[in-house]
């Protein structure tokens, strides 16, 4: 019987206290040897060569996006398409304006969180009945457990 | 193992004390997270009363409306949901996170907000404030209260689908989706939800 119970109340710690381990990984990166001051020299030439590079590219792109910006301002809104062509006309890419919380909030919530066409309804399940039931039979069973000590007790009195 | 039977005594109250500390914890937990819950939920009827008292000395929608335009972020009161048959009056909060379906239900960002053009999406915890959805039927009147002005909505389609389904469809109307996870009453993750489906009326 008592070797029941072991089982029991080991099955028990399993299940309730099960816990991820989470693995830590350790190494040790040694330090680069110091260059030579030559090397160091021609680095530094290139260093500076390839940010010209980058501030020229990132002008053209300021152009672009300038440009591009421009072009789309004056393009007339089509959201609104008229109702009497008697052809569905596609709807608007967002219909309210989306891109104020997709844009401003964090990226935090997984994609499923948000709405798309042929979306999943969300997970709404808690670990609230889990957790009460849980605590409760674990309970129980602690309280059996310390009832049986005592009662093993007074009939070995007797 | 204990062999001797005061050895085995010994072992079982250990244990049993063991036992009762580790229910404690969890029932400790569950009864902290739903306390939690319950303020959270406070803290956004609140807030909720606090915007409604704002857009009321604003002089109406249309400002609270232009501000809102800027940014909602994620927990913020948007809307309110009444359905009286089912004595159900919840504060709905921006995002489905984990957080903010603590407040209240949640309005899936990038769907629509009730009564805009389009499907408004609102899912919460079957446990919590959807408690009472399982026993809405086809017919059942909806309320909802947001920038978009007040709405009665009517339930046009009840349905249980898989978890796996996909349910969330664009729409050119204004339609409200209230979701939340299937079986009501169910340990663990639900297999199923509960789609309600509701038509503005009026």
């Amino acid at each position: 019987m008592t070797k029941t119970i072991s089982f029991a109340v080991l099955a028990a710690l399993l299940t309730v206290g099960a816990v991820r381990a989470d693995a830590q990984i350790t190494t040790v990166i040694a330090p680069p040897k110091p260059a030579p001051a030559k090397q160091l020299e021609v680095a530094r030439r290139q260093e500076a060569a390839r940010d010209s590079v980058a501030r020229v590219t990132l002008t053209d792109m300021k152009e672009w996006v300038d440009s591009a910006a421009a072009s789309l301002a004056l393009r007339p809104d089509t959201a609104g398409a008229p109702a009497d062509t008697g052809v569905a006309a596609p709807a608007p890419p967002t219909e309210r304006s989306d891109a104020r919380t997709t844009r401003d909030a964090p990226r935090q919530e997984a994609p499923a969180g948000e709405f798309r066409e042929g979306g999943r309804a969300p997970d709404t399940a808690t670990m609230l009945p889990t957790l009460a039931l849980a605590g409760g039979v674990v309970m129980v069973l602690g309280f059996a457990l310390r009832r049986r000590a005592a009662r093993s007790a007074v009939r070995a009195r007797h | 193992m204990p062999r001797t039977p005061n050895a085995a005594r010994a072992w079982q109250r250990g244990a049993g004390t063991l036992l009762i500390a580790l229910g404690a914890a969890l029932l400790l937990a569950a009864g902290t997270s739903a306390a939690r819950a319950m303020l959270a939920r406070d803290l956004a009827r609140a807030r909720w009363a606090e915007i409604e008292a704002e857009r009321a000395a604003a002089g109406g929608r249309l400002a609270a409306k232009k501000a809102a335009r800027e940014g909602i972020a994620r927990g913020t009161p948007v809307a309110r949901l009444l359905v009286s048959r089912l004595d159900l009056d919840e504060v709905i909060v921006e995002g489905v996170g984990d957080v903010e379906l603590y407040a209240g239900p949640g309005h899936m960002i990038g769907s629509a907000l009730p009564g805009e053009r389009g499907n408004s999406v609102v899912s919460a915890h079957r446990d919590r404030h959807f408690r009472s959805l399982g026993e809405v039927v086809v017919g059942d009147t909806i309320r909802t209260e947001s920038d978009a002005g007040d709405v009665v909505w009517t339930v046009m389609r009840v349905r249980v689908v898989s978890a796996n389904t996909p349910v969330l469809r664009s729409s050119r109307t204004p339609l409200l989706t209230l979701t939340t996870c299937w079986p009501i009453r169910y340990f663990g993750s639900a297999p199923d939800r509960l789609i309600v489906e509701a038509v503005p009326i009026g």
